[in-house]
């Protein structure tokens, strides 16, 4: 059987980020085919259920199919009106669970994926990636951003100790997309935010990034 | 079938370049764990640090885990790994719980876990584990393994990525190796505790996978009491 | 989920399978089948030749090595005399390069009457050599009297040549030990890496009649 070794159609950073009662989660829409950036509106920011948000990035293909067993399970759940949802914690525990057994059956889903979400009261900011390694911290950046604006992200955590409004949030995420659009070959100037807070899940977009090109006339020495 | 050639040629050529995309189901996500074992009591340590590459997952990550109320297990390798076998682990300990009406003790648990690393042989886990606590009779243990499950009962031992840096520093401070004259003491609690911190700030200085932070745990008798400590972030 | 049990419904968009994948205590129960309960059955992977498998996929995606080293014993030495048998080994273990431990036990008693030393794989052979101790209590048990030396070691390499070509490494004359000696395939054994060494020592001053203090 032939199977997954290598990606196809890609998406590039996820960017996460926690702020006081609640988590904040950005992607831009390109869905990148190698070197080609061939599909301009590929979402790829999913809301769950009204406490939980998820975001892709690597394989598309591969995030569809989940979203599609994803959004089966919320369906269940709903079914039994038991007045119980997926929690955040538990999606992500699943996740951890179908990617590791799929690396294990040398069979990977290869993508990496962002969860975000308030559980009971606490807010939860997780990754997973196609290994099944997982970790829940403050600030997550995937793909490219983990070396572009997750130190940008860590900086403005420490810096606040921890502490910042949505909107402060909402801005710092902004800034590491544009500086990702900047340096990410494979990234686009439209994005996707969606943020988790008590009063439910809102995603927004695709919105296009303003960005600033007027520099790059003085730029000399890449002609 | 292109595909195929491809990957054949990817996972023979040199790995080293930056973008290669062949799969691998193992990652080194690096990691240390110190464990010495006394009279009456144990301590584990690990740092906190989860990093992949050059990238730095978390800074807050304890790679211990309390099984029981004498024992814990320090875990250090791919993470992913040992996110699955610490919880079949736990499952397992249940339900020998459930079983037998009673908490396994620290030498079971060692032989669980040779067992349950055994049964990976041929495609293992690649954790390399210490498991410290303290045994029926009060005394200190700490047993060490290496990926596949050999166990061996120590009295102080190091694993994860700064191991072989850490090693012969406790050989010397705990073991009194190639000293002259050097008479056998017991180490007392403190001593243990001081060591350790010293052993991890060497091992956060020479090694880029270690930093951050140390967890201790100290286990005696009375029970298990956790502690912190910061290291170089760099 | 649990509401849905008590009240004995199994609708059908609760079917588990389309997620494909198991929860904990699935796994765990099979491996209890598997294993637990019948434990020389270990684990396939998921590939054929685990041995060059696990050679090309020993990089991770950030370049870094996966060094999976086992811990491997070295010399061991046996051989039988008037007096018995004399089984001697060092206690060094070492993972690649690295010497892991210079303490380590590479004589396992299988009982009161069997010995086994270890040369190889470490994990390997006290895997194995456990399983044969208790095969051999079983042994006790049904039969009433002490399993043979020659029955044991056949037990042993029963259970091996069915992971032959996978990839265990243990030394081929650590079955024919014992206290009597009787059914040894040879008079002296020696084993591992550090073994033709010890071959040139044995060879030399070996005498069948020597006393227990010459053995040691």
């Amino acid at each position: 059987m032939e199977r997954t070794l290598q990606p196809i159609t890609t998406g590039t950073s996820v960017l996460g980020v926690k702020f006081d009662g609640g988590v904040v989660i950005a992607a831009d829409t390109l869905g990148s085919y190698g070197s080609l950036a061939r599909f301009r509106q590929c979402q790829r920011l999913m809301k769950v259920n009204d406490n939980i948000i998820l975001g892709a990035g690597g394989d598309y293909a591969d995030y569809q199919f989940l979203t599609s067993v994803i959004e089966r399970k919320v369906i269940d759940e709903e079914c039994l009106g038991d007045g119980f949802n997926l929690k955040p914690k538990s999606l992500y525990s699943w996740l951890t669970r179908v990617l590791y057994n799929r690396r294990s059956r040398f069979d990977p889903l290869w993508s990496t994926y962002v969860v975000g979400g308030l559980q009971d009261d606490d807010v939860f900011l997780g990754y997973v990636d196609k290994l099944g390694t997982a970790f829940e911290a403050p600030t997550i950046a995937t793909g490219y951003g983990a070396y572009i604006a997750q130190p940008l992200l860590r900086d403005h955590w420490e810096k606040n100790k921890g502490k910042q409004t949505v909107e402060e949030a909402r801005n710092l995420i902004l800034s590491c997309l544009r500086i990702l659009f900047y340096r990410d070959a494979r990234s686009l100037d439209k994005y996707q935010i969606a943020t988790v807070t008590k009063d439910g899940v809102t995603i927004e977009g695709p919105l296009v990034l303003d960005t600033s090109w007027d520099i790059a006339d003085v730029i000399r020495g890449y002609e | 079938m292109e595909l195929t050639m491809q990957f054949k040629e990817n996972i023979l050529s040199d790995h080293k370049g930056p973008k290669q995309t062949y799969f691998s189901p193992y990652a080194d996500n690096g990691g240390s764990i110190v464990a010495i074992a006394g009279e009456d009591y144990a301590v584990i340590a690990s740092d906190t640090r989860l990093s992949a590459g050059f990238s730095i997952y978390t800074r807050e990550q304890s790679k211990l885990y309390k099984l029981s109320q004498k024992s814990v297990l320090g875990c250090a390798g791919c993470w992913c790994d040992i996110l699955t076998f610490t919880r079949l682990l736990e499952a397992r300990m249940k339900m020998y719980e459930n079983e037998h009406h009673k908490q396994m003790s620290t030498p079971a648990i060692a032989q669980l876990v040779t067992t349950m690393l055994y049964y990976k042989r041929f495609f293992p886990y690649y954790i390399s584990n210490v498991l410290a606590g303290i045994d029926e009779e009060g005394r200190g243990c700490v047993y060490s393994y290496d990926p596949i499950g050999h166990c061996e009962k120590v009295q102080y031992r190091t694993g994860g990525s700064s191991s072989a840096l850490l090693q012969p520093l406790l050989d010397n401070q705990i073991g009194l190796k190639n000293i002259q004259d050097a008479t056998p003491v017991s180490i007392v609690k403190d001593r243990a505790i001081a060591i350790i911190k010293d052993v991890f700030i060497s091992a956060a200085e020479r090694d880029i996978y270690t930093g951050d932070g140390i967890v201790m745990h100290v286990i005696t008798k009375d029970g298990i009491t956790e502690e912190k400590f910061p290291l170089r972030t760099d | 989920m649990a509401l849905v049990e008590v009240c004995g419904v199994t609708p059908n968009f609760l079917d588990k399978s389309i997620y494909e994948e198991k929860c904990v205590a699935e796994q765990l129960l099979e491996l209890d089948k598997k294993f637990f309960s019948y434990h020389t059955k270990i684990s396939l992977p998921p590939f054929s030749d685990p041995v060059e498998k696990l050679k090309t996929i020993a990089v991770d995606e950030h370049g870094r090595g996966i060094k999976i080293h086992y811990d491997k014993g070295t010399t061991t030495l046996a051989f039988k005399y008037q007096g018995g048998v004399v089984v001697a080994v060092d206690s060094r273990a070492t993972g690649g390069q690295y010497v892991g431990s210079q303490t380590v036990k590479k004589i396992i008693e299988i009982n009161d009457n069997l010995l086994g030393t270890m040369a190889g794989g470490a994990a390997d052979c006290v895997y194995w050599e456990r399983v044969l101790s208790e095969r051999c209590r079983i042994y006790e048990l049904r039969n009433r009297e002490r399993i043979s030396v020659a029955a044991a070691s056949k037990l042993l390499s029963n259970i091996l040549y069915n992971y032959k070509g996978m990839g265990l490494y243990m030394g081929p004359g650590l079955y024919y030990v014992d206290s009597e000696g009787n059914r040894f395939p040879g008079d002296r054994f020696s084993v591992g890496s550090g073994s033709t060494y010890a071959y040139g020592v044995i060879d030399r001053d070996f005498d069948y009649s020597m006393t227990d203090e010459e053995a040691y």
